[in-house]
């Protein structure tokens, strides 16, 4: 669930920003911005008034999503109030600790357990799989077109097509509603302000990137006297530091490798001749100490903690989100810095890029039960959800509550979640648009404290776009995984370039990893991956 | 204790060496303590780029300010503190009324109940019986769910035999032939006696209940039941790959510092509690002799 | 009189226990454990026939078992230390600063281990003072067993120190007199006063901890871990963990859970017969 979260917090952020900075981000606006979106054809209509309160139904239905601390959402309260006035339906929510997904689908299980089982609910962990299969969710197929036809319209078909080849009784039939981002978030920045202060171009060889990286740890680009820079580095297990991977054509999101064609055939990256190549060099960079020492050691705070205070040349991470350390830097060290997006590098004989991956988790199934009522009004809330004149509205929130006026226009309130209660929806965050957030950004630029900071990220994430590719295996289910728990959680991958990276093995052993994976279960994993690819994209 | 003597000099230097030793494992427990509480009292900015570790960065009150005024903490706290006096009660009176037949040998069941016990600490129910189990008995969404499933520890009930095994028969004996029964033996005399192991074992018993966490876990839902450590965990987000712009601007607290102060929050008064227990080791059963 | 506990453990041990035939069957929550197939000892063979079952089973016998020799004594050790101080504020504030990283949860521990440990961290720092190149110990197969001992000390023999300090609390004045009149030094005392009539507790102690030998405390295993250390400090949980999480795949669980408490119960039956000869027997 590492993606939604960021990706809701990626929003929020932005339209935090932008209200915060006094723009008007009215309803008005939001709702035009979205039209004509390029991957969302025919959205809904007109939208130039601010959304048209929904007809309501008396039934309400309780819907479990993620809730990171927040107020439960009881009958009568003023959340449920407000769904039931904006999409018709009362929605109803229970506190249910999110703890990264664990806690969450604990309580889930134990709630089907106990035939308790929620109207509408998130599932994680690709158990939407088992449920499909038992039979516990409803088929959506014939549903969405007629009684949720904004959500259906919001999601191009060929993705549709992709949700119904994960049925497990192989009918074609949808059982959950995907998350889908239209474009590229993830890219490698590299501290220009730096390279302007050492007077070297920005790398486009890898020969080029290993002079800065040696340029920036010997010499002290931030300028404080110390030879504290740490020229690139990444985080625990190898993630983060994609870019270095992605010079040799391996698909990877997020620093989990991922699967594409290589040789002609879908397979997966890590076990591909160019993942070897790479793990010379960057077992190289490693030994040179152009790779931070700590970076199998580094978790999200401590690598936080290295960029935002200015020590760190080069690193990997979502483009539009420079800012957030930039201003940190700046708070610190009193420097304004530029992140930058290199465009990939290609290592010779190999086509660099970064990597897109448009199809993410799901994100709704239903309860499949009698009770039509209880259908129809689940029916009808997602019908709301995929209605993006509904949008901006389902983002303020309840007004008070999440957001106040300030001048006419709304602005959100500080974070307090004692008296918050849950957003239970959150559409723009799962069905992105990269429009949408462009013209957020520009509002928020307008700010002349952040500015200098957010225009950066606007930069950022237009240019992206340009080095992304959608790898072929956008969509592959989790299901292939089945009964390899070790293959998806990259057990033997993690453990092997880790030692091969720091030194500690040679080179070779990579030969006996791609072996030892074959044979306990990326075999079967394989097969499983291309037959549905030979199914589902051919 | 001791009547004072002589000590040689082998001795005061082991006591020397002695004392010094404990201050400096004293120094390395108190580690945790001291960072949290410095993580508690930094600013957002500090604790965002790591710098805080043994002293205050950026000092402020901000973190504090906020969990001090939550009103939902504080009830947590009230539900907490109810549940831990009353279970700590209730479980030391039912282990003992446990505990003192099994130290007996004439209790013949003895034996296999205290094996049967043992067993339980053993082998652990799966997760989905031990839910339907207890929902059954009507404990979902029910405060007593914070008592009853405590109510007995097979560490504290081992401990309390041993201890009643080794009380000192003789006077047993003389109650018995005063004509008193089992009950009035174990709340007259055995009891009044012990209360080193019942203000151990209550702080045993104690703490776990305080602590409490996967047992509410499962069958508490209404969040104004949550106990403390429940509610700590709202404090705490994971996986987050982008703070929020708005939080940032606004408030001068996160995550880290917020969660470090509910943690200490949540262990002061624990930790207040031990010094002043200590008075009942000191006039507790004696070991090894009879009492005159 | 001993009706309540007795139904205490009925009810909410022994009853729940009997879900655990689950491990015996590919336990759906869709079908509950009346319908769901009978797989007999699928679960366990699974188990044992990963291919790292070696690993996992041999790191975690040893890391029990140097927990169990390392560990245990050291809140006796404890004991008998602050039992010798003699200033009294100074040993009641000892004592609870001993007792306090018991309460802070295990992310909180191994992330100020991992600070310590780090390129900078304090370790490292000493290292440099006597003219060693920093090294990164977390990432070091040969210190993942030290550190996970030293942690375990760290945080839990404080705690442990309170029990047998209450023992010690109530051994009898006269006998420490006694002996002191016969001439006997401080150290003998302890040797032949204190020692043995902590025996029982001891050895009750010892006997309650061993059933529960394969446990090794997930939380902590868990996070002191890296890839790089998973060849000596991937254990038997960390393994159902990440098979586990996938699919809640609750009977396999089970079963690994049975066969780690079969192992548990059988060193306790074997340490308890032992034990009983000197009337220290747990049953």
């Amino acid at each position: 669930m590492d993606r939604k979260k960021w990706i809701a917090m990626a929003m929020s952020g932005m339209l935090v920003a932008a209200v915060v900075s006094g723009c008007s981000s009215s309803k008005n606006e939001g709702a035009e911005s979205l039209q004509g979106s390029p991957s969302s054809p025919a959205a809904s209509a007109s939208g130039a008034e601010s959304s048209v309160p929904a007809e309501t139904i008396s039934e309400d239905i309780e819907v479990w999503s993620v809730n990171n601390g927040y107020k439960e959402v009881t009958k009568g309260s003023p959340m449920y109030n407000f769904y039931k006035e904006k999409l018709g339906v009362g929605i109803i929510q229970p506190y249910v600790e999110w703890n990264g997904g664990t806690t969450y689908q604990q309580q889930l299980n134990l709630k089907i357990v106990a035939n308790e089982m929620p109207d509408m609910f998130l599932p994680v962990n690709g158990m939407e799989y088992d449920l499909a299969k038992n039979g516990a969710i409803l088929d959506l197929t014939d549903l969405l077109p007629k009684q949720a036809p904004h959500l259906w319209e919001d999601i191009p078909e060929e993705v549709w097509d992709v949700i119904k080849s994960y049925d497990p009784n192989g009918q074609g039939r949808i059982y959950s509603i995907p998350s889908i981002f239209d474009y590229g978030k993830t890219g490698a920045m590299i501290r220009k302000d730096w390279l302007d202060k050492l007077n070297l171009p920005i790398p486009t060889t890898q020969e080029e990137l290993v002079n800065v990286l040696k340029a920036f740890r010997d010499n002290d680009p931030n300028g404080n006297g110390e030879k504290d820079e740490i020229p690139t580095g990444g985080r625990q297990e190898g993630r983060w530091m994609d870019y270095l991977f992605a010079m040799y054509g391996i698909a990877m999101q997020e620093g989990y490798p991922d699967w594409d064609i290589y040789d002609g055939e879908l397979t997966y990256s890590a076990v591909t001749p160019n993942m070897k190549d790479a793990l010379v060099f960057i077992r190289d960079l490693y030994k040179q100490g152009l790779l931070d020492k700590e970076t199998f050691l580094n978790n999200k705070a401590t690598w936080d903690g290295k960029v935002g205070t200015g020590k760190v040349g080069v690193y990997f991470h979502l483009v539009d989100a420079a800012s957030d350390y930039l201003e940190n830097i700046e708070k610190v060290t009193g420097v304004k810095g530029d992140y930058t997006v290199i465009p990939p590098i290609s290592a010779p004989g190999y086509e660099a890029f970064y990597t897109m991956k448009r199809i993410n988790s799901q994100n709704w199934v239903l309860k499949n039960q009698k009770d039509t009522a209880k259908i129809n009004a689940a029916m009808k809330v997602l019908d709301g959800y995929g209605d993006q004149s509904k949008w901006n509205d389902l983002y303020f929130g309840v007004e008070g509550m999440h957001y106040d006026m300030q001048d006419g226009v709304p602005t959100k309130k500080p974070e307090d979640k004692s008296v918050m209660e849950n957003i239970v929806l959150s559409p723009f965050y799962d069905i992105s648009v990269l429009d949408y957030y462009l013209k957020m950004f520009e509002e928020v630029s307008k700010d002349p404290t952040r500015k200098w900071a957010i225009v950066q990220d606007v930069r950022n994430l237009k240019d992206n776009q340009k080095y992304v590719k959608a790898i072929a295996g956008d969509g592959l289910p989790s299901s292939i995984y089945a009964d390899y728990p070790d293959i998806q959680n990259r057990t033997l991958y993690i453990e092997y370039i880790t030692k091969i990276i720091v030194g500690e093995y040679p080179i070779e052993k990579f030969d006996e990893f791609v072996d030892k994976w074959y044979k306990s279960g990326g075999e079967a994993v394989t097969q499983a991956s291309r037959e549905w690819y030979a199914k589902v994209k051919a | 204790m001791v009547k004072a003597r002589h000590r040689t000099f082998g001795e005061k230097l082991f006591g020397l060496v002695n004392a010094s030793a404990l201050c400096l494992f004293a120094l390395a427990a108190l580690l945790p303590l001291i960072v949290s509480v410095s993580t508690s009292l930094s600013s957002k900015l500090a604790v965002d780029t790591n710098q805080v570790f043994l002293w205050p960065v950026q000092f402020t009150f901000d973190s504090w300010k906020y969990i001090v005024f939550r009103p939902d903490l504080w009830r947590s706290f009230g539900l907490t503190l109810a549940s831990t006096l009353i279970g700590t009660a209730l479980a030391l009176l039912v282990t003992a009324l446990l505990a003192y037949p099994l130290s007996k040998k004439e209790f013949k069941l003895g034996g296999v109940i205290m094996a049967a016990v043992i067993v339980t600490m053993i082998f652990k129910a799966p997760i989905v019986p031990y839910f339907l189990t207890v929902r059954e008995i009507g404990l979902f969404n029910n405060p007593l769910v914070l008592v009853l499933p405590h109510i007995v520890s097979a560490y504290c009930l081992a401990i309390m035999r041993t201890f009643f095994k080794q009380f000192p028969h003789e006077l047993e004996e003389a109650a018995k032939m005063d004509g008193c029964g089992y009950f009035r033996i174990l709340f007259r005399i055995i009891l009044p006696s012990s209360t080193a192991v019942l203000a151990t074992l209550g702080l045993l018993y104690g703490v776990v209940i305080w602590n409490q966490y996967q047992t509410p876990l499962l069958f508490l839902q209404d969040q104004s039941l949550f106990p403390l450590q429940m509610k700590i965990k709202q404090f705490i987000v994971d996986g987050n790959e982008l703070p929020i712009l708005a939080a940032k601007a606004v408030v001068n607290y996160n995550e880290r510092t917020l969660r470090a102060a509910t943690v200490i929050f949540a262990i002061v008064p624990v930790v207040l509690v031990y010094p002043y227990l200590q008075k009942y080791f000191v006039k507790g059963a004696m070991l090894g002799s009879v009492k005159g | 009189m001993a009706i309540p506990g007795v139904l205490y453990f009925l009810v909410f041990k022994y009853i729940p226990l009997t879900g655990s035939v689950i491990a015996f069957q590919d336990y759906s929550v869709f079908k509950g454990f009346w319908a769901s197939d009978w797989v007999g000892f699928k679960h366990f063979e699974k188990l044992w026939a990963y291919p790292g079952f070696h690993r996992i089973f041999w790191n975690t016998i040893i890391l029990g078992g140097l927990r169990l020799i390392l560990t245990f004594p050291i809140p006796i050790l404890l004991a008998l230390m602050l039992n010798e101080l003699r200033i009294a504020y100074l040993k009641k504030s000892i004592q609870t600063a001993l007792y306090i990283p018991h309460f802070f949860s295990w992310v909180i521990i191994a992330g100020i281990t991992f600070d310590l440990l780090g390129y900078h961290g304090l370790f490292n720092q000493v290292r440099g003072w006597f003219g060693y190149e920093p090294i990164l110990v977390m990432q070091m197969e040969d210190y993942f067993r030290p550190v996970y001992i030293l942690t375990s000390i760290w945080k839990e023999a404080g705690f442990g120190t309170i029990i047998y300090l209450a023992a010690i609390t109530g051994i009898d004045p006269s006998l420490y007199e006694s002996a002191t009149m016969d001439g006997a030094s401080r150290f003998a005392q302890i040797r032949y006063v204190t020692v043995p009539l902590l025996l029982p507790t001891i050895l009750t102690l010892f006997l309650l901890d061993i059933g529960s030998f394969l446990d090794l405390g997930f939380d902590q295993i868990y996070n002191l871990l890296t890839p790089m250390t998973y060849r000596v400090g991937d254990v038997i949980d960390t393994y159902v963990y990440r098979t586990g999480i996938q699919q809640a795949q609750y009977s396999f669980t089970t079963a690994v859970g049975l066969f780690q408490s079969v192992i548990g119960f059988v060193l306790v039956y074997v340490f308890n017969r032992s034990a009983r000869r000197t009337e220290g027997g747990l049953w």
